[in-house]
Order: C-alpha cells, then sequence, then structure tokens
C-alpha cells in the first residue's frame, strides 16, 4: 500500500523489450474498457478467481472481471493505493494476500459508494484515482487451484455482498503425489483429479445456463478454445525460441504477455498477437538480437511477478547484463501445455489446466519442473522472488533452491517483495545479494576455465 | 494430592510434554506404530481402530532455528514450528505423517517433512472444503474411505468395523465428558482455570481417548461448583489450529477478566462435534466431518448458509460473556479474511472486542496487557450503574 521510490539505475537502459507485446497493451486495455461499459451494453457480468474461465463465460455471453488480473492491473498502474485503504479500513490485515486484499477493497468500495449499489460502478468517488469503472457482479465463480486462500477470498467476497451475488465454487484437488506412479501429468492422481474438475465444469454450465437465463453456446466453447489452443501453441513455440543464446526475449516480455493469454477472448485477434511475438522473437534468433544488451549471465526467476516493479525490475537485472529468460510463473502456467486441449470436447483439457496451476503441485513436481526448465534454458543461476503475502508460491522455494543447488550447482538467491504491495520490495537486498551472486558465477567460470 | 488433583497433573504433563509421553507409549507398545497428523479434520477414530496412536502434531513451543531455512518467515508460527521439527530430527518420533486439510502453509509444512524426511509416509487425503456443493456428501465419503485404506496400509492391518465403532464411542465419550466441562463454563461454572482446560484438551489431541477419559473422570469426580465473580466475562475466539501461549491466557485473568467460552482449537472447537453411533460407521466419519462446521463455523470452510459470526453471537449470549478477545495467529490467512465480518456482527451489536496478534516468539505481554486493560474498562462502561 505503502509505494516506494523505484532507485534510478546508474546506467542507461540495456534492456531490448519485444514491441509486438504493445499491442497486446492495447487489447488488454480495450476489454478492460469493454468491461467497465457493459452494464450498459445489458451485459451480465461475473466476477471469478483463479484459472482462466473466460471461455466458458464467454460462451455464456456474460462479460468477465478476473479479481487477480484487476488487483494486478491496479498494482502495475501504480492505483492499488485506494482499494487497499478501503479493505484496510474494513479490517483487512496488511498480511492477507495483495491480491484478496485489493479486490475486496474494491468489492467494499462498491458497496460502500454512494452510487455504487444503484449504477453497479465501483466507488464513485474514487473513480479517477483508482481508474477502475469495474461494474459490480452479477456472479462470482471460484477456479481456484493451489492456494487455500483463494476460495475462502471469494467466500468474502460473497459475503461483503451481503449474500445477494449467486456463488459458483470449483474444487481442486492439490497435486500431492502420493503414489509412485503420480508425477507431472501422469498417474491415477492426475486422471482422477482431471475428471473430477471437468465433471464440475460440466455443473457450472448448468448452472450459469439457469441463472442467465441463455443456453450454452457450445460451438462458441469450441471455437474459442480453437483460438485460445493455437495461441498457446505460439506462445509455446515462443518460449522455447527463448532457449537461444543470447537469448532474443525474457521473461519480461512474458509478463507483459500474461494479459493476452490469461483472460483475453479465445478469437483470431488472440492468434495474431501470439504469432506476432513468435515471429518477432524468431527474427531475433536469426539476426542475434537480444533481449538484454550484452547478455552475460542467464537466470530463472521463480516467484510470482513483483507489479508494482514490472518495468524497474527488467531495468535493475539488465544492467547487470542478467537475462531472466525463464520462470515457473510463465514457463509453467497460463494454457502451458496446449496438447492437453482436445478442441472438439474441450472441457477435460481446460480442467488439466486449472489443476495445472503452478502452486498447485507438491514439492516433488515443482523440483522436477524447475531442474528440468533450468537445464533446457541453461541458466547459471536463480532469483527467487520470496512474495510477502503469496505463501502459495512461496512455500516450497527453499526446498527447490536446495535443490537446484545439490543437484545442478545453481545458486540462488531471494528477494523480497509483493504481488500487489509495493511496500514489501527491499531494494538493498536485491541489489546486494544479486551482486553477489554474479560474483560467484564469475569466480566459478574463471576456475573452470 | 488428591486423585482429581493427580489426574489432572497427569494430563498437564502430556500436554506439556507430549514427547515423553509418545516415547512411554512406544515403550510399551514396542510394535506399535505412530501417526502424526494435523490439524483440523482427519478423524482420528480410523488410527485407533487400527491400533495405531494418532497424534495431532502439537506446536511444540520451542524456538524456530534449522526450520527457518525451509519455510519463510511469513508462515504462521506453527507451521515454522512443524518445519523445525523435522529440520531438527524431533519429528523422529513419528512414523508418518497423514493431512486431510488443504491449508497451503501446513501443506507448505508437510513437504518439508517430505522433503527431510523420505523414509517417511506422508499422505494428502484432502476433505472437500466447499460443504454447500451438491456433491459434497458424496466427495467426503470417498474420501474418509481412502483415509481408511491409507490408514490401514500405513498400520499393515485392515480395520474392522466394530472397531472402528469402538474408537468412535471412545472418542465420543471423550468428547462429550470435556464438552460437559466447557457447557458448565459457559453456564457459570470456573472451576477450571483456561490454562487448565486448555491442558485437557491438548493432551486429548495426543492421547489414547480412554487413557484420557479415565483420568479426566478422576478430575470431573472431584470438581466443586465455582461461580463467577464480578470480573469482566470474556469470550476468546481464534487460534484456530494450535495453541496460545498459556502465558497470554493467564494475562487475560489477571487484568480483571473472566473466560467463559471459547471456539479455540485447544478448547471448544476440538471437542463441539461428536459422531453419530446409530450410523454405519464410515457414515458417521463423513457426517461428522459435515457437521463440525455447522457445530462450531471455521473460515477454512467454505459454506454459505453457516456463518461464523452468528454463531459468535450465539455463543456469546449463551455465556452471558460481555467482551471478545479475538487472538490472531499471525500469517493465519483465513482468520484474517473473517476477521471483519467478525468485527462488523459483534459491532452492530455493542459488544466490545479485541484482536491480538499472536507470534510464535516473543509475544508482548506488557503491550498486550496495557490493551486488555483498555478493553477491560471500556468494557466496565456497559454495565448498568447502579445507586
Amino acid at each position: 500500500m505503502t509505494a516506494t521510490l523505484n532507485t534510478p539505475t546508474t546506467t542507461t537502459d540495456r534492456t531490448n523489450r519485444l514491441k509486438s507485446t504493445r499491442q497486446g497493451g492495447r487489447m488488454v486495455a480495450d476489454y478492460w474498457e469493454d468491461l467497465f461499459t457493459a452494464r450498459e451494453r445489458g451485459k451480465q457480468i461475473v466476477w471469478y478467481n483463479g484459472g482462466a474461465l473466460n471461455p466458458i463465460f464467454q460462451a455464456a455471453g456474460l462479460a468477465w472481471c478476473h479479481g487477480e488480473a484487476f488487483a494486478a492491473r491496479l498494482a502495475a498502474q501504480g492505483l492499488e493505493g485506494p482499494a487497499q485503504l478501503a479493505g484496510a479500513e474494513h479490517g483487512y490485515n496488511a498480511e492477507l494476500c495483495s491480491y484478496s486484499r485489493t479486490h475486496l477493497g474494491c468489492a467494499v468500495l462498491t458497496v460502500q459508494g454512494d452510487e455504487g449499489i444503484n449504477t453497479g460502478v465501483v466507488g464513485a468517488h474514487d473513480q479517477a484515482e483508482l481508474a477502475a469503472r469495474l461494474p459490480a457482479p452479477d456472479f462470482f465463480v471460484n477456479n481456484y487451484a493451489g492456494c487455500s486462500t483463494g476460495q475462502q477470498w471469494d467466500e468474502i467476497s460473497y459475503r461483503v455482498f451481503d449474500k445477494e451475488v449467486p456463488i459458483f465454487n470449483i474444487s481442486h484437488p492439490f497435486l500431492w503425489g502420493n503414489k509412485p506412479d503420480a508425477g507431472y501429468l501422469t498417474g491415477e492422481e492426475w486422471e482422477s483429479a482431471s475428471y473430477y474438475v471437468r465433471d464440475q465444469l460440466l455443473a457450472l454450465i448448468t448452472w450459469l445456463e439457469e441463472r442467465t437465463g441463455n443456453p450454452f453456446d457450445w460451438d462458441m466453447l469450441r471455437e474459442s478454445m480453437t483460438y485460445i489452443k493455437r495461441a498457446a501453441e505460439l506462445r509455446r513455440e515462443g518460449l522455447e525460441l527463448c532457449k537461444a543464446k543470447p537469448a532474443p526475449a525474457t521473461f519480461w516480455d512474458w509478463i507483459s504477455a500474461i494479459a493476452p493469454i490469461n483472460f483475453l477472448p479465445g478469437n483470431q485477434e488472440l492468434v495474431d498477437y501470439f504469432e506476432s511475438v513468435r515471429d518477432e522473437i524468431q527474427d531475433r534468433v536469426d539476426k542475434g538480437i537480444s533481449g538484454v544488451e550484452n547478455e552475460k549471465y542467464r537466470v530463472y526467476f521463480d516467484g510470482i511477478m513483483n507489479w508494482n516493479k514490472l518495468g524497474f525490475l527488467s531495468r535493475k537485472f539488465a544492467e547487470h547484463g542478467v537475462a531472466v529468460l525463464a520462470g515457473r510463473y510463465i514457463t509453467n502456467a497460463f494454457w502451458q501445455e496446449p496438447q492437453l486441449i482436445d478442441t472438439d470436447d474441450p472441457l477435460l483439457g481446460m480442467a488439466q489446466h486449472y489443476l495445472l496451476c503452478p502452486t498447485n503441485h507438491g514439492t516433488k513436481t515443482l523440483d522436477y519442473l524447475t531442474l528440468r526448465d533450468c537445464e533446457e534454458y541453461d541458466v547459471d543461476g536463480i532469483v527467487f522472488h520470496s512474495t510477502r503475502t503469496c505463501r502459495a508460491f512461496t512455500g516450497p522455494q527453499r526446498l527447490l533452491a536446495r535443490s537446484a543447488q545439490n543437484n545442478l550447482g545453481i545458486p540462488s538467491i531471494f528477494f523480497e517483495g509483493d504481488v500487489a504491495d509495493a511496500s514489501f520490495y527491499k531494494e538493498e537486498i536485491l541489489e546486494s545479494r544479486l551482486a553477489a551472486m554474479l560474483e560467484g558465477i564469475d569466480v566459478k567460470r574463471t576456475q573452470a576455465s | 494430592m488428591s486423585r482429581g488433583a493427580a489426574a489432572l497433573e497427569a494430563l498437564r504433563a502430556v500436554a506439556r510434554d507430549p514427547r515423553s509421553h509418545i516415547e512411554a507409549w512406544r515403550s510399551a507398545h514396542p510394535e506399535g506404530k505412530v501417526l502424526g497428523v494435523l490439524p483440523m479434520n482427519f478423524p482420528r477414530e480410523l488410527a485407533h481402530a487400527a491400533g495405531v496412536m494418532a497424534v495431532i502434531v502439537p506446536d511444540d513451543q520451542q524456538p524456530v532455528t534449522e526450520g527457518r531455512a525451509f519455510l519463510p518467515e511469513f508462515y504462521c508460527g506453527y507451521t515454522r514450528n512443524l518445519a523445525d521439527q523435522a529440520a531438527t530430527g524431533r519429528f523422529d518420533q513419528y512414523d508418518g505423517l497423514f493431512v486431510a486439510d488443504h491449508c497451503i502453509q501446513l501443506l507448505g509444512s508437510a513437504d518439508v517433512v517430505r522433503a527431510l524426511e523420505p523414509d517417511r509416509r506422508v499422505f494428502l487425503g484432502q476433505l472437500i472444503s466447499s460443504l454447500s456443493d451438491s456433491w459434497a456428501g458424496q466427495k467426503t465419503a470417498q474420501m474418509m474411505s481412502l483415509l481408511r485404506t491409507e490408514v490401514e496400509s500405513f498400520a499393515g492391518t485392515t480395520i474392522d468395523d466394530d472397531a472402528l465403532r469402538a474408537s468412535i464411542a471412545s472418542f465420543n465419550r471423550d468428547r462429550d465428558l470435556m464438552r460437559q466441562i466447557f457447557d458448565a463454563r459457559a453456564g457459570g461454572d470456573v472451576s477450571y482455570s483456561p490454562v487448565d482446560l486448555q491442558d485437557i484438551v491438548a493432551s486429548a489431541q495426543i492421547m489414547d481417548p480412554d487413557e484420557h477419559h479415565a483420568l479426566l473422570s478422576d478430575v470431573v469426580a472431584e470438581r466443586q461448583f465455582l461461580p463467577r465473580d464480578e470480573r469482566i466475562r470474556v469470550h476468546l475466539s481464534g487460534h484456530l489450529c494450535h495453541a496460545p501461549r498459556r502465558e497470554l491466557l493467564e494475562v487475560i485473568e489477571e487484568v480483571g477478566a473472566v473466560i467463559v467460552d471459547d471456539d479455540l482449537w485447544t478448547g471448544r472447537r476440538y471437542l463441539q462435534a461428536g459422531m453419530d453411533e446409530s450410523l454405519a460407521p464410515m457414515d458417521a466419519l463423513a457426517k461428522w466431518y459435515a457437521g463440525r462446521n455447522t457445530a462450531l463455523p471455521c473460515p477454512t470452510r467454505v459454506q454459505h448458509d453457516v456463518d461464523w459470526d452468528a454463531w459468535l453471537l450465539d455463543a456469546v449470549k449463551r455465556s452471558d460473556a460481555e467482551a471478545v478477545v479475538h487472538l490472531m495467529p499471525k500469517f493465519c490467512e483465513p482468520h484474517m479474511l473473517f476477521y471483519p465480518e467478525l468485527r462488523r456482527a459483534l459491532d452492530e451489536a455493542g459488544v466490545p472486542q479485541l484482536l491480538i496478534e499472536t507470534e510464535h516468539e516473543g509475544i508482548p505481554l506488557e503491550s498486550f496487557r496495557t490493551r486488555l486493560e483498555a478493553l477491560i474498562e471500556r468494557t466496565h462502561r456497559n454495565r448498568p450503574a447502579y445507586a
């Protein structure tokens, strides 16, 4: 909630960000504008959290607002303050998940706003500051895997609105890995969980039909999932290309491309966008253009994004010649296994992606994914974003760091920050630890040569 | 020392030194297995029926040292303590660890145990937490069945239905007796201090229910009704899955309050719901799980028509409490999320309240004392003034 000053970097900007992601920014801005006026166009609105249910909402004729995305947007624009203050005044503790605090703060503003109840617009008095003309919900749907707080958060939203807005919960088994056959995308646990969630999606569709009075458009679901599958394939191709040396694009470029894959409608524009991203990366590979000027180190990033510091962090790492080129939040999330999607019958593949939330695995599987990615991207070190209010992401990090050191000899550092609360970011800790790790990598290289 | 006093002392000893009690059990049962279980909803009856000693792993209140290397400092004190127990070898008294609840922090600590104790079985049998869903009953029954199978595998034996019925009866009997004491307290009998009551419940979470019941019966046999005095009547709320520090309970009463009821894990929350012995035993386990949240709502469960705030207001009326003290373990997200609902309900009802955030280490007791004194002063003003 407390803003911190971005310490100016001491050298010129050494990042070379993708140009194509700017188009994604425009698409996302248009999406929000469209959502803000959805009520005026007679649309019903759903607030949801967790996995990307937007294709289902699209086929149900709804407008949708992803709670985490909205909180991230506010934080990235430095506009989270009023919502977080409203949440704090309502009684939410500053140590609570800052996504939920921000989003619940919006809910509180909606309920408290002088005109909010009547117009369905979040706290009219705070609109200018919030830049958040978020319409009040007609439905809540919770689709949270991994973090136990997610389901509780939407239940509290339901209560903030005095239980007057219908809510639907989808329960996700945590992929703990009880049995010897359990593994990534394999084993009885994976199979049974997939069908359990698929069945709940069917129940959700029936629930939406009953409440909207509209028949569900299955053809539209198949169509949008066809576009999303293609976009996801292009995204994966782009991620694969980033294994090149020097890396043609970075983690920060992919962070900029999260919103489109996470909640924009499945359509040709989405495919075109990821095609342009993939093509720009391919062009860079062909021409030997790197995402960071004079790439010297290759680093993996574990942790959820620090949305307050996106641009700042990209410049900071580049200043040290560090290409942050992969990370759990992009490599192992957001329709990351498109081959699972059967476009004729997409629900099972969708359910599986919801289960593949990067916080929904036991450490055994996360360890497999992290070591695999570190080897494939040939990284020199790992940076762990110790995300103060995201216990789901941070829980396994120390075990992952230990494993990377023991199994691959890869060093790591931790820096403190948060998803949507800048006050937890510790600039000097990151600077000193990063410098130390890079120095250690230099020493290791010298010894090896 | 009287028989009752000796029995209370024995329960106190188990509550405060569970390790010695477990070691004694092992000596007496050299072939037996000890299963650690994490709060809140694993049915210990299953393990008991299989001849396994099932212990709800307590926060052993040791400072977190080596465990700091495995979980971040912004995990709750209980889970960091569990990680520390694993990191320093204090977990070696358990042959396995079973978890039935999806709390991301609990799972984080269980993952540390799994990493550091690879030879021990660490099993998650996740009970559905969204209890309003039409399929919740079926999923609960399925999970209870899976838990039974896994306990059988762990114990190396099959669980006989009659043995399970007997275990259910044993735990019920013990819970019933504890509930009588808590109900008596809510009705005006303060013959046991809050620390005594915490020791009684904490020991029940460790001991065999029959052994615990026998000792508790001796304690209760000597009970003499002790009416409340004129101190401010306080309800304690929170600490959902581990015990608050004893000194905190003591200071609440030192400042002029008398604790008349609670919804703490080492209090009424543990014992409020029993199992229906008229049902088939597996049905009883499933119904018990669903019924626990209506008997005493928990913010870790999602059930739209069940309200912790409403339960709290009813409890306050039942016990004639004049104020509520919320004990919130730092970083407990379900409690942080639900707290404004509690605050709003109590404010609207005109019940004075105080939030105290507790930490695993370093309780600022004198700061708490000052705040508690202010609450007591404020609550005194609510009392009618007599000429």
